[in-house]
Parts: structure tokens; C-alpha cells; sequence
């Protein structure tokens, strides 16, 4: 007989510290991201906070998860990071490219 | 104790096989493959724990909070290795340099957009998935237009 409570505590064990670790490696490629954003040029600047914005939407995504750190509002800056960070890349992408 | 083991040898064996998969260029098991063979892992875990006596629906969250932890675990690889690039290809490799990191932009959107699809699916967070689903859609707009900007705006400082 398998022992349930072992393997929910194993799933919620491994669930919680996957977050975590993938947070952890998202903050690590937003840091790098920074990094490259102010030794670029314009376009450069442009791709890598694109870049960070995302990094940051996801981790705030997943830390409002109600399995890890229940942060409630972060869900709402983490869709309008990832949605509005989008297309405010695309557009400063077209306005970079007309050269205005 | 044995609990926190059993997440790290879970964790290894993930970064070991995205690591392979990374070391060898290309997927170990086609993608076609690969994706049915953990469905029909997830069901037959699922199947062998209900006919244990454990109900159902517990038996499916359990196996799926699993599955979306070793989605997270195997996101991490590559998460690391695009901020690694980005830290390491500088200015000296010429002005195509761009190119290369508007690639490893794209991994990380690429990486984001599917953890957040397949874990929201996994863990019944729909929220999380239509929005991962949306940004998988934007993103290659968004890598599109980057280098499409890069090029014209080089082109126009050749001319000047």
C-alpha cells in the first residue's frame, strides 16, 4: 500500500521548490538582462527589458500562486506586465524603425 | 527528510535529461514521442494508485502537481543558460551580435510562455494558461519586430 500523505507532501514539497528555483533562475536571466540593457544600443535596450519584463511577469505569476506564496495582486502586475510588455516592445519596435 | 531526497534526486534526474537533451543538439526522444509517452506515465501512475484504493481526484492532482513540478525543474535549465549568454557574447563579437541575442531573447520567451501553459494546465489554473497561450502567440511578433527595427535602423546609419 502506497502511502498517500508521502506522496502529497512529496508533490507539494517538489511543486514548491520548483517555483522557487525556476523564480531563482528567473531572476538571475533578468539580472543579466539589466545588465545588457544599459550597455546597449537602443534596439539592445529594448530586447533585454522586453526580456526582463517577461522574466518578472512570470515570477510574479508564480508567486501568487495559492500553492506557494499566495500573493494575490501580483497576478494582476504579472498580466499587465507580460501583455502591456509585449506590445509596448512591438510598438517601440516599429518607432525605432521608422527612425523617429 | 526522506521527502526532501526524494524533490532533489527528482531534480537531478530532470536537469539530467534536459542536460542530455542540450549536450546532444537535439531531443532525445522526438517530441512526438515524448509527449504521449508522459501522458501515458501520468495514467498509468494514476491507474496503479487508483487501484490501491486511493480516490480518483486525489490521485490525479497528486500525479499532476509532479508533472508540473518537473515542468518548472526542466524550465530552469535553459533559463539559466539564456542569462548565462546574455552575460557572456559582449560587444566584441561585431554588430551581428544582435541577432544572436535577440535568439537567446526568444528562448526565454519561448521557455516563459510554455512553463506558465503547461504548469497552469497541470495545476488547474486556467488563468495562468490562457495567459502564457497569449504571450506564446505575441512573442514572435515581438522577436520579429526587434530585428526587423535592428536591421533598418543599421541600414539608415550606413547611409548617414
Amino acid at each position: 500500500m502506497i502511502d498517500l500523505s508521502f506522496l502529497n507532501s512529496f508533490a507539494d514539497s517538489a511543486f514548491f521548490w520548483s517555483a522557487l528555483i525556476f523564480s531563482v533562475a528567473c531572476a538571475f536571466t533578468g539580472l543579466a538582462a539589466v545588465r545588457l540593457s544599459l550597455k546597449g544600443e537602443a534596439v539592445t535596450s529594448l530586447m533585454a527589458i522586453s526580456t526582463f519584463t517577461t522574466v518578472a511577469g512570470v515570477s510574479l505569476f508564480l508567486i501568487s500562486l495559492p500553492e506557494l506564496f499566495n500573493v494575490g495582486f501580483a497576478r494582476d502586475t504579472a498580466i499587465a506586465l507580460l501583455v502591456v510588455g509585449s506590445i509596448g516592445t512591438i510598438l517601440f519596435a516599429r518607432l525605432f524603425r521608422a527612425g523617429k | 527528510m526522506q521527502i526532501e531526497i526524494s524533490v532533489i534526486i527528482y531534480m537531478l534526474a530532470v536537469f539530467g535529461f534536459v542536460a542530455w537533451n542540450i549536450k546532444k543538439g537535439s531531443f532525445v526522444l522526438d517530441p512526438s514521442k515524448l509527449v504521449p509517452v508522459m501522458i501515458f506515465i501520468a495514467v498509468l501512475a494514476v491507474a496503479i494508485l487508483a487501484s490501491m484504493g486511493i480516490d480518483l481526484g486525489i490521485a490525479t492532482t497528486t500525479i499532476m502537481k509532479i508533472g508540473a513540478a518537473g515542468i518548472l525543474f526542466s524550465g530552469t535549465l535553459p533559463m539559466v543558460a539564456a542569462g548565462i549568454g546574455f552575460l557572456r557574447f559582449g560587444d566584441e563579437y561585431g554588430i551581428n551580435i544582435f541577432y544572436v541575442r535577440n535568439h537567446i531573447g526568444g528562448i526565454v520567451d519561448c521557455v516563459s510562455s510554455l512553463v506558465m501553459i503547461f504548469v497552469g494546465l497541470l495545476i488547474v489554473r486556467l488563468d495562468l494558461a490562457a495567459v502564457g497561450f497569449f504571450f506564446f502567440m505575441l512573442l514572435p511578433f515581438t522577436s520579429n519586430a526587434l530585428a526587423n527595427s535592428y536591421y533598418y535602423s543599421y541600414q539608415r546609419r550606413i547611409k548617414q
